[in-house]
């Protein structure tokens, strides 16, 4: 996926020293083609939202992510290809067996951009707040971080946090994106405050040059910036000189401007533009989010679908395979089980969840509901009605749920699409009887995603009262060795599909579109863009 | 005249009030609130009882103390804090005014532009094909859909042409486009009434008086018959800046443009109370002191007017 870059780090300080000799030609002989980074140039990014709150933990929204991935570093370094935890600001750790203590060794020498030093007392308080929140402050608890207890200063470079319970996933949980660290002015902030970019002080390549709320953010490289991952083969400052990311709400906007050379890269392409973009000459990027599918999510304390048969049976008539043939590409693989393949401690639940409208229709009748005047169910007098809200955040939501209901109509469910509307739905989403299915999905590269996605104390999207699902949930994100947990992930994934819980529908990729001009576009673990190592063959 | 000043001032502010009461009350009954769409986000993890924490911080007493408490805010120029994003509303108005009225302003002089264009021409105009073809314009102008305008414009223009970006670009480049956008819309029905009102005085009987004096056609039409057509425009005028509220909300989002259009559209998808409430009232409060200068302006351009004041 990114551009060979070799040699790279030997000629590193020969390509400083021709900074601002523009134009390639030079010494080193750097032209366009060559491979070979440049330094300079701005990237023109295009949003499809503006950002909302930028409190770190909630950069899980993407355009948010795409900011605070330029301007935060972390503890550790999720290896986007092996999922492997690296060092990054910690140069070690220790972890004791039951995984209730996590000691991290930093780095040396490492600023906030405001000049204050990321020291042991910088990453305690970020994880204080993380771990614990502020309620005087109005500070959620971030939800990477599980049973934290408290942080201990052991000297200026070492910092240990316990918990009060085996937390496996918390190791993993220092790389994500929310984990972004920022100088102690900032996390000791108010949650109003910490809302705003101009107080997110991070230790990041790129510090924020100017807003225009709602509309822009240009990001300017920090010149000193000298502590990147030590895997990267790039290091010392970002190749970029700035960067504008520039909202642009309107889907074709985007790609035209992104075609016709006015921008050189576009977040959020939409299935039916890929084409148009290829067909350009432009790079299309697909990148995993690894986590829970994008799927439908079926509530068992809503009246009707209580019954396990009904649940199952909608499983059974729904074809994702003609969703994704219809209305997405080949950057949208079809799902294989609730995880994507490409999650930690996926198992293949492909025979499961084949589409069998004929097993469909048996286990309806078995559940009492026969066809009524109209085509639709009718058990006791009610109709077999269900009720959905368009998700928002969704590509196509809207008309993948419309191709469903009427997959659906076929075996005489009538599925009820809402409009996402913020007032009505923030109300609804939450009664599973007004509201019995959801649709959504849940990126993030660590096997608490699937607890994250079902537990009743976290997003609890199913809104169940399974005692069990909550059980193995809990067994999961508290098995410190990971071939059990693993299993554990295996199991929750059998159970949830068995007793009917998700209907996966395929695997939601972020999409980008780039200009061939620009090299060394690289992603962190669950897609957000990560502009350290990009540089732009020509100007 | 100051009796008259006085109680169209009086008529103004009622509406206002009236605007203010009318939107509080419709806001309050939505379901939902800022607070919940906002806190709901699941990438925060908040539980149902931290929410309503939450809200419990942000206080919400009696609703009839809440509406006397935002309205004594409004009277004195506090118009409270955006619950989305924490900043006072003022500010994000601040920052989103200045955009809206560039545009704004400018779609104006525009559309106004076009629809003289378009009256004078058709009324200047002996062959009657043209003359009809030219008076069918505005029916097609306002026919057509703000936001595919402005993408059609965009293709052709920004894509295809490369004549201006609409992405980069200076301020001028970069309000070329949206103005256009914005302009043919609002243009049609001040075309379409000059137009009339022009074909009308014509069948005055001053008219051949002052053509058997000799007047050129020009003369007749620009000195007597326009004067005398411009009163039911300005009118018209006047109502068309609704019309250029509500495409502003389209223009600036389809162009990308932060002004107050698509600050409200972010907050009512946010259901930003506050900011909501300031917008309505900044709204009504530009088309009632619009009217009111149209009001004001009838008497100096028709002197029979000031007689019956």
């Amino acid at each position: 996926m990114a551009p060979s870059r070799p040699l790279f780090a030997a000629v590193m300080l020969t390509t400083v020293g021709l900074l601002g000799a523009c134009g390639g030609g030079g010494a080193t002989g750097t032209t366009q083609g060559d491979g070979k980074p440049v330094y300079g140039g701005t990237l023109t990014y295009l949003e499809h939202q503006p950002p909302t709150c930028l409190y770190l933990p909630a950069a899980g929204f993407y355009p948010n992510g795409g900011i605070l991935n330029q301007i935060t570093d972390k503890l550790t370094w999720q290896n986007p290809e092996t999922l492997k935890i690296e060092p990054w600001i910690a140069t070690k750790w220790e972890v004791n067996a039951n995984a209730t203590e996590y000691t991290f060794h930093l780095r040396d020498g490492v600023t906030f951009s405001d000049g204050s030093p990321l020291d042991a007392s910088a990453v305690a308080a970020n994880f204080d707040v993380y771990g614990l929140g502020n309620p005087k402050l109005k500070l959620p608890v971030a939800e990477f971080v599980n049973n934290y207890e408290r942080s201990e200063i052991i000297d200026t470079k070492t910092v240990r946090f316990h918990f009060k319970k085996s937390s496996p996933g918390f190791l993993q949980g220092t790389s994500v994106i929310g984990a972004g660290l920022v100088s102690k002015k900032s996390i000791s902030l108010p949650y109003e405050q910490q809302c705003q970019l101009k107080n997110v002080i991070g230790s990041g390549p790129f510090t924020v040059k100017s807003q225009v709320v709602d509309k822009e953010v240009d990001l300017v490289a920090r010149k000193d910036y000298n502590w990147a991952p030590p895997s990267s083969k790039h290091q010392g400052r970002a190749y970029l000189d700035e960067i504008k990311i520039i909202v642009t709400p309107e889907d074709n906007v985007r790609v035209g401007a992104l075609t016709s050379g006015q921008a050189d890269m576009v977040r959020y392409v939409q299935a039916y533009d890929e084409k148009t973009v290829k067909d350009a000459g432009f790079q299309i990027y697909a990148e995993p989010t690894r986590g829970v599918n994008n799927g439908l999510y079926l509530r068992p304390t809503n009246s009707i679908l209580k019954d396990p048969d009904v649940r199952r049976a909608l499983q059974a008539g729904t074809n994702a395979t003609e969703v994704v043939d219809t209305l997405f590409t080949e950057s949208y693989p079809v799902a294989t089980s609730v995880l994507s393949h490409l999650a930690q401690g996926y198992v293949d639940l492909s025979k499961e969840l084949a589409y069998d409208p004929a097993k469909a229709n048996a286990l309806l009748d078995k559940a009492g509901w026969s066809r009524g005047a109209d085509g639709v169910r009718v058990k006791d007098g009610r109709r077999l009605e269900l009720g959905v809200f368009v998700s928002g955040p969704q590509p196509l939501s809207k008309q993948t749920l419309e191709l469903v209901a009427q997959q659906w109509a076929k075996l005489g469910v009538k599925l009820d699409i809402r409009p996402a509307d913020a007032g009505t739905q923030a109300v609804d989403i939450k009664n599973a009887e007004k509201t019995g299915i959801q649709h959504g999905m849940v990126g993030r590269a660590d096997q608490d995603v699937i607890k994250s996605h079902f537990h009743s104390q976290n997003r609890d999207v199913i809104l169940h009262d399974d005692a069990k699902l909550d059980r193995i949930l809990e067994e999961e994100s508290a098995e410190p060795d990971v071939t059990k947990r693993n299993a554990k992930v295996a199991e929750i994934q059998r159970y949830v599909i068995e007793q009917g819980y998700a209907i996966p529908l395929f695997e939601e990729p972020q999409v980008y579109g780039a200009a061939p001009h620009v090299q060394g576009v690289a992603f962190e673990a669950v897609a957000r863009p990560w502009f350290y190592s990009v540089w732009k063959s020509q100007q | 005249m100051t009796r008259y000043l006085l109680s169209r001032t009086g008529q103004a502010a009622l509406v206002l009030w009236a605007a203010f009461t009318a939107s509080y009350v419709l806001l309050q009954l939505l379901p939902g609130d800022s607070i919940l769409i906002k806190f709901q986000n699941p990438e925060l993890g908040l539980s149902p009882q931290q929410i309503a924490e939450i809200r419990t911080y942000y206080g919400t007493g009696s609703p009839i103390f809440e509406y006397v408490q935002t309205l004594l805010g409004f009277l004195t120029g506090r118009f409270g804090y955006s619950i989305d994003t924490g900043t006072p509303v003022i500010e994000r108005l601040a920052e989103a005014l200045p955009e809206t009225v560039r545009l704004a302003s400018a779609a104006f002089l525009v559309a106004v532009l076009i629809a003289v264009v378009i009256a004078f021409a058709a009324s200047y105009s002996r062959t009657s094909w043209l003359r009809g073809a030219l008076l069918s314009v505005p029916s097609l102008f306002i026919s057509v859909p703000a936001f595919w305008l402005g993408i059609l414009l965009i293709q052709v223009f920004s894509f295809r042409l490369k004549l201006v970006p609409v992405i980069g670009g200076s301020d001028v480049q970069q309000l070329i486009l949206p103005v256009l956008t914005l302009a043919v819309p609002i243009s049609a029905p001040i075309a379409q009434v000059l137009a009339r009102s022009i074909d009308q005085v014509y069948a005055q009987p001053f008219v051949p008086v002052i053509a058997a004096k000799g007047a050129t056609r020009w003369w007749i039409l620009w000195r007597h018959v326009a004067r005398n057509a411009v009163l039911p425009t300005l009118t018209v005028a006047g109502l068309m800046l609704g019309e250029l509220i509500a495409g502003s909300v389209v223009t600036e989002t389809v162009f990308g443009r932060a002004g107050v259009g698509r600050l409200t559209e972010q907050a009512v998808n946010a259901q930003d109370t506050p900011v909501m409430l300031a917008v309505v009232v900044l709204a009504a409060a530009v088309f009632v002191l619009v009217n009111l200068v149209v009001d004001v302006l009838f008497p100096i351009l028709d002197p029979r007017l000031k007689a019956a004041l």
